[in-house]
């Protein structure tokens, strides 16, 4: 087994403990070393972080400390850690993640953010990029999840009625409460996100695949099928998110081990006004093994 | 960090990027002695561009009464408790710090986020009378201590803005050609830094679009010569837009120059923020000065002096009619023998108005006709 701990992962390990003036969750369960993507004779499409076969698979402890490059940073370590483990049904990849996170989060109206998790992998083989959304040259692969995200495939996106069920308007343009309408193409040129075609501004289904050459790069892709299914319960969040192994043009999983394939881990707690660089996230990549 | 030029606190500030100024800089002067708070531009603001779902809470532009009022809720005390006392040198070096010096070590800016409460009740209770006995009526004593004024706003299309600064993304950037500064629609993705930071809160978050959005200096108006929706329905014809150039390139033949520059009557608001914001106020000359000097500075003093004698300025006088009298950009004007001219970048005329309107006197009896004259239709 290679352990991948480049020495400049080393660094910034240090460097954000001795910023933040601690360790990442030194009083937390042994971090996992290596994480194995276990074959599970099920169909992995439609993900649940309470299926059965997830019992029978070993759980690992990936700890994350508070984002220490990039101002704005987080006031404090909000997510020391998360349990992690997976699967794969030979074509897809299956990641079960749980987390603590005392309030759920699903933003909506101004001035809330959502709670949210991102998987990252490097996108080519050899070393692994900088574990801060790669660098120029070396991409990484994320795979974005949001209770926000989950709120709109649960329930469709919310509307404004929905948002703020006591406030009244009298009118949309190209909305008419006595006559036809206008075809609803016209009414959407006055919301500028999704003229301008912004995939923030649409109803998500669940996880976004997202390339990144560093911080301020990341650009949402057409999906490669990915998907991915949140519950909160008890102060817990518990997703699942499943890619397919291979992506064109995007990060592949090999089975066997090749590649010096890792990934990485970054939490947003929303109910903590976290969102873009405040955040808290691992400090190294953890390798990974598809059996 | 980078250090920048900023005239408007008169020493170099840091940015986190370097100095890079527009080929021409938007700006809007406003005569605060004029403004009676009718809204017009606030309205033609929000037909035109926010109308949209999300948007019903936005004012890009919006009026608020002085003191009392703020939309949102008291931004100004808000960032200006924060970074605390503000001392200017007598000559006018702001000694302070700028909301970018005095970010904490893990933030871009200085900032106070508000609230969704915050947004959601415009002038509500602005102008209603606070304090003071009214057994037996109200009066108005001299000189009265019920001071108030109005203050229109839009976004000042900084040239050091601190959205762009905030913004994690970049998907914020000022533009080369007038120095709008504008959020990238397709690459927000709504994390709200902008409106953190903005401290004059005219970044807003759509909630429909999940992304933010901010006043655009009417950019497809000003991109045909055409000032922005705001400038042109003013009832009181207390604005006007034009390009403002930094005062080591000042024309005094340019509108806006003239105001902020040459006759120092206009000045801009909150410049110890540090942002050099690029909308100017000719301030109201009844407010209280304490108040004005934390509002607009150290010189503002001075510009009130300057005001109260435009009587004897046949040139101020000539400029301040112009105000409101022409759609079209003025990128020059000129006052010649009672009548004040602008015109358009291409030097072509686009107003001419009376210094003095003429003034004629009808006999109330119309002898000719042996009626008797009157206003009524």
């Amino acid at each position: 087994m290679q352990r991948i701990l480049p020495r400049f992962s080393l660094l910034l390990a240090l460097a954000g403990a001795l910023l933040l003036g601690c360790s990442p969750s030194s009083s937390g369960p042994e971090p996992l070393k290596e994480l194995t993507l276990r074959r599970a004779p099920v169909d992995l499409s439609k993900p649940d972080p309470d299926a059965p076969f997830w019992k029978e698979i070993p759980e690992g402890y990936v700890p994350l400390m508070a984002q220490p490059m990039i101002s704005p940073k987080p006031a404090s370590n909000t997510t020391e850690g998360v349990f992690v483990k997976a699967a794969t049904d030979g074509t897809r990849a299956a990641f079960h993640l749980r987390w603590k996170d005392p309030e759920k989060s699903e933003a909506g109206r101004l001035g809330e953010f959502s709670d949210a998790i991102a998987l990252q992998f490097p996108v080519k083989d050899g070393p692994p990029p900088s574990i801060m959304m790669g660098a120029k040259g070396s991409p990484v692969h994320i795979f974005h999840w949001r209770a926000q995200y989950q709120r709109d495939k649960d329930h469709g996106k919310p509307d404004m009625k929905a948002l703020y069920p006591n406030g009244s308007i009298d009118m949309y343009p190209m909305e008419f409460k006595e006559a036809a309408s206008p075809p609803a193409a016209e009414a959407e040129k006055f919301s500028p996100g999704r003229v301008a075609g912004n995939p923030q501004s649409y109803e998500k289904t669940g996880v976004d695949e997202i390339i990144a050459e560093g911080f301020s790069t990341s650009s949402v892709q057409e999906g490669n099928g990915s998907v991915a299914h949140g519950v909160w319960a008890a102060g817990e969040w518990r997703v699942v998110i499943v890619r397919p192994l291979t992506i064109e043009g995007g990060s592949t999983l090999k089975t066997g081990g090749d590649g010096n394939m890792a990934f990485a881990i970054a939490i947003w707690q929303g109910g903590k006004d976290e969102v873009g660089s405040r955040k808290c996230l691992t400090l190294n990549w953890t390798p990974l093994k598809v059996k | 960090m980078p250090k920048v030029k900023n005239w408007q606190v008169q020493r170099e500030i840091e940015y986190p990027f370097g100095e890079s100024r527009p080929k021409r800089q938007w700006a809007i002067v406003f005569d605060l002695n004029k403004c009676i708070a009718c809204q017009t531009c606030t309205l033609a603001c929000k037909t035109t561009w926010t109308s949209g779902k999300g948007q019903e809470y936005m004012f890009w532009n919006n009026v608020e009464t002085k003191p009392w009022g703020g939309y949102p809720l008291a931004w100004d005390l808000r960032i200006l408790e924060k970074l605390g006392r503000q001392e200017w040198s007598a000559k006018g070096e702001y000694l302070g710090k700028t909301l970018i010096e005095a970010a904490p070590p893990t933030e871009r800016v200085l900032h106070f986020a508000p609230t969704d409460e915050d947004w959601m009740y415009p002038n509500v209770g602005e102008d209603d009378c606070a304090g003071g006995n009214v057994d037996g009526g109200s009066h108005l004593g001299l000189p009265h201590d019920k001071w108030f004024f109005y203050l229109p706003r839009t976004c000042a299309h900084c040239t050091y803005p601190a959205c762009l600064a905030a913004c994690p993304r970049k998907a914020i950037y000022k533009r080369e050609e007038d120095g709008i500064v504008l959020i990238d629609q397709s690459r927000c993705k709504g994390y709200g830094e902008c409106v953190r930071a903005c401290p004059y809160k005219k970044s807003m978050y759509n909630p429909y679009t999940r992304v933010s959005e901010k006043c655009i200096g009417c950019y497809p108006a000003v991109e045909e010569g055409i000032q922005p929706q705001c400038v042109v329905n003013c009832i009181g014809k207390i604005r006007v837009m034009g390009f403002i150039n930094p005062p080591w390139k000042a024309r005094e033949d340019n509108p806006v120059d003239y105001l902020v520059h040459k006759k120092q009557i206009a000045l801009p608001y909150y410049p110890q923020l540090g942002l050099e914001p690029n909308i100017y106020y000719i301030p109201p000359i009844h407010a209280d000065r304490e108040y004005l000097r934390q509002m607009f500075g150290p010189l503002v003093d001075g510009a009130i002096e300057r005001y109260r004698q435009l009587a004897e300025d046949p040139v101020a006088q000539g400029l301040l009619c112009l105000m409101g009298s022409t759609d079209r950009i003025m990128h020059r004007f000129a006052v010649d023998k009672g009548t004040a001219l602008g015109f358009d970048d291409k030097d072509t005329e686009l107003v001419r108005v009376p210094v003095t309107e003429t003034v004629i006197v009808r006999e109330p009896y119309d002898a000719k006709l042996g009626a008797i004259r009157n206003n009524t239709p």
